[in-house]
């Protein structure tokens, strides 16, 4: 207790603030700047009271300081109840501790906090970028705790050094640890920032979003395949289903949204799933959106928690995505699926709603092809083929006027996803068909042979659906008709030339970075699978590899071998260390000798010099006079006039009596 | 170099018979610049040894008998006016030579102890506001006898601590007086004593000194035996790092006379009770002024090779 008493020491000062700055530093960009601000003036303040030039606030100041942060919170925050403004009040207190830092205990105190405010960091980020500066941070906090111990420890490179030594040697721990600490599920849960822009697919499509789309190269879904990987013409990642159209933008419409009464199965499926397998099992990994549709195959179903499943043949997630998230999902494709109940009226309706007015040439155009072909994929044929004819694929179609569709259609005949699936849609409902646009992603590109699908923002697509009676919805993708290379390649290879064309640099056209991106994809893929998503279950799945069976003996065995290792590890290294490391060789060969000379009969005083010894072997034991003067002239010179020829000659003295003896 | 010395050490032994290792020591002590304290009863050969010191190595060489009465200006020297040229003018004391005895030390009153001490520190000296330096190369070897002896003044710690060594002579052997009733006579054999060399050849051994070369082994040493006097329970306190420095630099000197461009653990084991004797004691009120057993006791607990 004492010593926690003692004044900080000067020199350490420096540390702490630096270690202070690296745990903000991340948290800099997510607080108010005030909070910076408050930061650096109270760095300031102890600063000058450590050159002498102010005192340590009063309580008066500090109360004052005290009701301003409280004040500036509240006024920042609206909601205290939520993970910004609780990561907010941590920083503002750790910030506030430096008025008062006198005591080695004050200096204990805020580094500690220190570790836990840099340990916020990962609830926001949890990629191999911020675990490495996680990692740089606990080395400088444990650098400052090192350097609180006075007498010149503050040095840079002793600090560190010690901190790093520290480190490395809780490293074992943590992964052991890290491996069998049982994974609880979060206790309570915290309302994260809702108010984040969310990125990606939108609830509602109007023309141009698509193409907004296509200029980000942004990671959206990584998936990767337990079994057989659908080709890649079949790779649609449903994510929305837009069934309102109100003349320029496609919606979800009314009711959809479980927040609106949508109607969600979580658990079991609701409609019953076919006995047999499914086609196709995957996991995807899905960065965060701020939106709760999740995205996956037609049709599917995830026993992941949290997912649930609505009649439009999606998945959906409780809370809506703030980090990346990972499900199962298994697919089986419409048509396995055998017999569809018929559409119900309503759903009928829903899917043939146009707007009152506008488009007329469209309307008559479709109620021609109606009237001229009743069968329903008939009309459908027509209208691809008039696609396929005259259109151009393209990401920078001219803009549209009132009539979207029509101008579209009959004038501009350029366009991208969007256009050509909304105008499809809206052709088929004109010819009265149930059709609706569904969103989501089509393709991907595969990384390290294989391993996992990655879809990037890019990779954004709109297509149809249209109803036949008898066979349920079948998928019909207008893009197709008119740019077959989109499906097939991808977006980058339809639009070559227009791909990425905005970007300031065109890195994307680069073939060696192309590769590396998608190593460093792959990395972080690995890192994420093997690391941030390591729960109960994969836990459970790794003990079970690594013990055969999950029993306390055997996990309590598991944590004690390696421990008792390292501990043996630890113990022989000291002792090594202690008893001969620190000695240079001419010592320890001539400690050689004096254990053989004692096991001879004579013993070395210890204050007894060489010389003096040799004297003594000399007269109690003539014989080995000249041996012994001999080993001592070559200790003397290579112990003390640093000769290293002696001290080979030394070595060779040695081994040529061990040679010789034999007579002791 | 080397026959220098030993040259330098035969003719003095002549004077003092039987006493090369004190010899050695003096010598030892007047190489690494250091002042010399040699106390013992009277009769031993005090005087002797600092005269035939200063008559083989050509210094410039002066005595001062201490007494109880003695004041500073008497070692130190005055300001007379003179009445020709109407001024003052400074007339040296025996302070100002190269070898100064400083006789019965320990018979003056403190004093005029620390007035001499201060010259021993700065070899300088200030009279009147003005700063004299005093003669390089500047030697003082003070005897002293025993403390229990009547009409002693203790030298205290601190100036103790000036002195780089502090050395006694002890009883000659049979041999030497055996010479000595067959009628050797010392004060002869001290007037026949040539020099052998003067002050600047000495000062020019005193930079060969620091040349001699100090392993880190042997640095280890030092340090162990240094570390074992301040926490060794025996004593009370531990030797100062100038008491350490001191102890390194003599046995340099050491090493030096021996002919040797290195240092053994045997020159720090030769000097170390003359040069830490009188820096430490036990603490123990009777044992006052008995370090040098204290040291060797001490000595033979450190391992010269590791800790």
């Amino acid at each position: 207790m004492s010593q926690s008493r003692e004044m900080l020491p000067r020199e350490s000062l420096l540390w702490i603030f630096a270690a202070q700055f690296a745990a903000l530093l991340p948290q800099f960009a997510l607080l108010p700047l005030w909070i910076v601000c408050a930061w650096a003036f109270a760095v300031y303040w102890r600063l000058e009271v450590y050159r002498g030039r102010r005192d340590l606030p009063g309580r008066t100041i500090k109360l004052l300081a005290v009701a301003l942060a409280v004040g500036g919170l509240a006024l920042s925050y609206r909601r205290w109840f939520a993970l910004e403004p609780m990561v907010a009040l941590l920083a503002v207190s750790f910030t506030l501790k430096n008025l008062e830092l006198v005591s080695r205990r004050d200096a204990f105190l805020s580094l500690l906090l220190a570790y836990f405010v840099a340990a916020t960091l990962f609830v926001f980020e949890q990629t191999i970028p911020h675990a490495f500066y996680g990692a740089v941070c606990v080395v400088l906090i444990t650098a400052a705790l090192a350097a609180q111990q006075g007498s010149s420890s503050a040095r840079p490179r002793r600090a560190l050094g010690l901190s790093l030594r520290l480190l490395a040697q809780a490293v074992p721990l943590m992964l052991l640890l890290f491996i069998v600490m049982p994974r609880l599920g979060p206790l309570w849960a915290v309302p994260q920032n809702t108010d984040g822009a969310s990125t990606g697919i939108s609830d509602s499509m109007s023309p141009g979003d698509f193409a907004q789309l296509s200029k980000s190269d942004k990671p959206a879904l990584r998936i990767a395949f337990d079994g057989p990987v659908p080709p890649p013409e079949q790779r649609y990642w449903r994510g929305l289903v837009y069934s309102d159209f109100d003349g320029r933008r496609w919606s979800q419409g009314f009711g959809v949204d479980p927040r609106e009464g949508g109607r969600v199965s979580w658990g079991p499926p609701q409609q019953p799933l076919p006995a047999v397998g499914p086609r196709y099992r995957y996991r995807v990994i899905q960065e965060p959106t701020h939106n709760r549709w999740l995205f996956a195959m037609a049709r599917p179903h995830s026993d992941t928690d949290g997912v649930g499943e609505t009649p439009d043949d999606r998945l959906l997630k409780k809370a809506p995505v703030y980090n990346r998230f990972a499900y199962e999902v298994r697919t089986w494709p419409r048509e396995t699926l055998g017999a569809v109940p018929d559409l119900s009226d309503f759903e009928r309706s829903r899917n043939l709603q146009l707007p009152g007015g506008g488009n007329p040439r469209t309307r008559a155009w479709a109620q021609e092809l109606r009237a001229k072909n009743p069968d329903t994929e008939e009309i459908s044929r027509r209208i691809l083929q008039f696609y396929n004819r005259r259109f151009v694929y393209t990401l920078k179609p001219p803009a549209l006027g009132a009539d979207s569709v029509d101008e579209f259609l009959f004038e501009s005949q350029q366009g991208f996803c969007e256009h050509f699936a909304g105008s499809y849609v809206f052709a088929m409902r004109a010819a009265g068909v149930p059709a609706r646009v569904v969103a989501g992603y089509q393709g991907g590109e595969w990384v390290a042979q294989e391993e996992y699908l990655l879809v990037r923002e890019y990779d954004a697509h709109a297509w149809a659906e249209i109803w036949i009676p008898g066979r349920g919805w079948r998928r019909v993708d207008p893009t197709a008709a008119v740019s077959p290379e989109r499906i097939r390649d991808g977006l980058r290879s339809a639009a070559a030339e227009e791909f990425m064309q905005d970007s300031l640099f065109p890195l994307h056209r680069i073939s060696v970075l192309n590769r590396l991106r998608l190593q460093w994809d792959m990395i972080n893929y690995r890192w994420y699978q093997s690391v941030v998503s390591f729960d109960s279950d994969r836990q459970r799945g790794l003990l079970q590899r690594i013990l055969g069976e999950v029993s306390p003996l055997r996990i309590a065995l598991f944590i004690a071998v390696p421990l008792g290792a390292a501990l043996l590890c630890v113990l022989s290294w000291l002792w090594w260390s202690g008893c001969s490391r620190r000695l240079p060789p001419a010592s320890r060969l001539y400690r050689k000798f004096c254990r053989r000379m004692a096991r001879a009969g004579i013993e070395r005083r210890p204050g007894e010099a060489p010389r003096d010894f040799a004297r003594r072997v000399r007269a109690e034991k003539p014989h080995l006079g000249p041996m012994v003067e001999r080993i001592t002239a070559a200790f003397e010179k290579a112990a003390y006039c640093e000769d290293q020829e002696a001290e080979k000659q030394l070595r060779r003295l040695l081994r040529q009596w061990r040679v010789a003896d034999g007579w002791w | 170099m080397q026959k220098l010395i030993s040259h330098i050490v035969a003719d003095i032994g002549r004077v003092l018979l039987g006493k090369e290792h004190q010899v050695k020591l003096a010598l030892a002590c007047l190489l690494s610049r250091g002042h010399l304290l040699i106390e013992d009863l009277p009769g031993m050969g005090k005087t002797t040894l600092a005269h035939a010191l200063a008559q083989v190595l050509g210094l410039s060489y002066k005595r001062v008998q201490f007494t109880s009465d003695m004041l500073p200006a008497d070692i130190l020297g005055v300001s007379i006016f003179e009445r020709d040229s109407g001024q003052f003018r400074f007339h040296e004391g025996p302070v100002f030579s190269q070898l100064l005895l400083a006789d019965e030390i320990n018979r003056s009153s403190p004093k005029t102890q620390s007035a001499l001490l201060e010259a021993m520190e700065e070899r300088q000296v200030s009279v009147d506001g003005e700063t004299r330096p005093l003669p390089e190369p500047f030697f003082v070897i003070a005897t002293q006898n025993p403390l229990h002896q009547s009409g002693t003044f203790a030298l205290p710690e601190s100036q103790l601590d000036r002195f780089l060594m502090r050395i006694g002579l002890g009883y000659p052997t049979r041999e030497a007086e055996r010479a000595l009733f067959n009628g050797v006579d010392p004060r002869a054999q001290l007037r026949q004593l040539q020099p052998r060399i003067d002050g600047a050849t000495l000062q020019k051994m005193q930079r060969l000194v620091g040349q001699v070369k100090a392993s880190e082994s042997l640095l280890d040493y030092v340090e162990r035996l240094v570390q074992h006097t301040r926490q060794s329970p025996e004593c009370a306190v531990g030797l100062s790092p100038r008491g350490a420095l001191a102890l390194l630099h003599a046995a340099r000197a050491w090493a030096l006379i021996h002919g040797r461009g290195h240092l053994l653990p045997e020159d720090v084991q030769a000097v170390l009770p003359a040069v830490a004797g009188h820096r430490l004691h036990s603490g123990s009120q009777g044992d006052w002024g008995d370090g040098t057993h204290l040291v060797e006791r001490l000595m033979h607990q450190v391992d010269i090779i590791a800790a």
